[in-house]
């Protein structure tokens, strides 16, 4: 399999099973000789009341995602990887999708939620939507 | 009188559910707390008549303009001046006439019901606008920045109609005019001058001085029965180029405002909205959306051809435009707390208010969204100026 891959994503969004996630897929880089890629998204708050409320949402994700970037890059580091990291705002989901379908990548890692049944089920899966709609193998990592 | 600790923590508990829930689910705040505030008032005995509580709202009302008046680009105004001004200034007068003529000729309200009505649902909102826009990336094109800038003309025209069109016309009117036009004039040299002063200390005298500013031209604005949001607004306006050069005290003021403030006003909005009258006026709620979402098309989307838009993108434009949450709620507030509509007419406002924040986004996003390249109207401009939010994705690494 891992002869095969030349484009790897991981999506990070600075959960401990997103960190497990590109922890495997660096394994695998190494394997394969090729570097990866990670997306985190920003979500917009839909339907918001005043365009501060959009502001402060995506300041406060600058700054998480700031730390969880500095994470993966000392991470890829540690391990000898090159790696590529994206910040995009928009509907999680959504987002991943077309940015895999746009860039042609191989393989998309993902972390493991770890929700419970009644929320996933209220909410929708993030992980079992990604599955299903993404247009390349997905990786699960529990 | 319940004591007002206990009200207090009821009421900022349930400020603090609508805060996880919207966090959760990544609905706007505002929005969840009016849903949060239609279960209180409903199911929980909510009382949103408490004059304290009304007080805390309405200076959430008034800092919510005035922020939506700070975030105005003066260089994108100049820039699409013509385009945004006819656009905006449509966009707010046919809806207005459109929804304000059903109400009275066919649903049989009062005329200053129907006023209410039409000032209500004329509204655009730049906030849900911004967020589409961000979300895509649009609002650093050319394209973004003319539609914001002709959202921020139609809100003029709703602030200035509901200032305008209650105030008593007698001498008090002329005070507040005369007060409101000086302190305009004033105010961005006298506010820079202070601020190099006085910035930077942990009791935040900027932020005083608006609250000053704005309290005072609120009292004057209610003596001639005009309506405080109206100063608040034209003074985010005219300290909109200062606030983009102090990052930090926006920030205190916005953490102020979303934390304490404006909770009650959203809360309280959702409150007075009555379960059995959205039933009762269902069919009224969905034919005002569809007169608002129709008045607003044969208003906007010509003009869209004539600065010659895509038929797609003209209809992207125009669906934008035709929604509205904060404004038209304030407005519908506003009719409410003077009397000049009952709260079943208010319920069936608010409705198709927030109808309004939801179904046309969604028909936008889904069957309009613009093509590239019809995003940069004219490609050789670049952007004029820094955007308020930086690129929509970046690469790092």
């Amino acid at each position: 399999m891992t002869t095969m891959l030349k484009k790897i994503l991981v999506g990070l969004d600075g959960s401990k099973g997103s960190f497990k996630a590109l922890g495997e897929a660096m394994l695998l880089a190494i394997l394969a000789g090729t570097e990866v890629h990670t997306i985190s998204v920003e979500e917009v708050p839909r339907y918001p009341g005043t365009i501060d409320e959009v502001i402060a949402g995506k300041e406060a994700a600058d700054t998480v995602y700031a730390s969880v970037i500095e994470k993966a890059q000392s991470m890829a580091k540690d391990k000898g990887v090159t790696l590529k990291t994206f910040v995009m705002m928009g509907h999680e989901v959504k987002t991943i999708v077309e940015f895999v379908s746009q860039n042609q990548y191989d393989l998309l890692v993902i972390g493991f939620m770890g929700h419970s049944a009644l929320y996933d089920r209220v909410m929708g899966g993030t992980c079992q939507a990604l599955v299903r709609l993404t247009p390349c193998p997905v990786l699960v990592v529990k | 009188m319940e004591n007002a600790w206990y009200v207090a923590t009821i009421w900022i508990g349930l400020a603090l559910v609508a805060s996880i829930i919207s966090i959760r689910t990544a609905i706007s705040v505002a929005l969840v707390e009016i849903c949060v505030g239609v279960v209180g008032g409903n199911f929980l005995g909510l009382d949103p008549h408490s004059e304290w509580i009304s007080f805390l709202a309405g200076f959430g009302a008034i800092l919510l303009r005035f922020l939506a008046g700070a975030e105005i680009e003066p260089d994108v105004l100049r820039k699409y001046g013509k385009e945004a001004l006819s656009i905006g200034l449509i966009a707010f007068f046919l809806p207005f006439l459109g929804t304000m003529a059903y109400a009275y000729y066919v649903a049989h309200w009062a005329l200053q019901a129907s006023m209410i009505c039409g000032i209500a649902l004329s509204t655009t909102s730049v906030a849900v606008v911004y967020a589409v826009m961000v979300e895509t990336g649009f609002n650093e094109t050319e394209l973004g920045k003319l539609i914001l800038a002709a959202c921020f003309v139609n809100d003029l025209g709703t602030v200035v109609a509901l200032g305008a069109i209650f105030a008593n016309y007698n001498y008090w009117l002329i005070v507040f005019a005369v007060v409101t036009a000086v302190v305009m004039f004033v105010t961005p040299w006298f506010i820079r001058w202070f601020l190099k002063i006085f910035n930077n200390h942990v009791s935040e005298p900027g932020i005083k001085l608006i609250f000053v500013l704005l309290f005072g031209l609120g009292w004057l604005a209610t003596r001639a029965n005009s309506e405080a949001v109206l100063p608040a607004y034209l003074l985010g306006l005219v300290v909109a180029n200062i606030f983009k050069e102090n990052r930090e005290m926006v920030r205190h003021l916005r953490t102020a405002t979303f934390a304490l403030l404006t909770p009650f006003y959203f809360l309280k909005a959702g409150t007075i909205v009555s379960l059995p009258a959205i039933y009762m006026g269902f069919g009224l709620i969905v034919v005002l959306l569809l007169v608002k979402m129709v008045t607003k098309f044969i208003g906007v989307y010509p003009l869209t051809r004539v600065f010659n838009l895509t038929g797609r993108t003209g209809m992207y434009t125009t669906l934008l435009m035709s929604t509205g949450l904060t404004f038209g709620s304030i407005s519908a507030l506003f009719g409410y707390t003077r009397g000049i509509i009952t709260q079943d007419q208010y319920t069936i406002l608010v409705t198709v208010v927030i109808g309004s924040a939801v179904v046309p986004t969604l028909i936008a996003q889904w069957f309009f969204q613009p093509k590239e390249r019809d995003m940069n109207l004219t490609a050789s401009v670049k952007t004029v100026c820094k955007p308020e939010i930086e690129t929509s994705m970046s690469e790092k690494g």
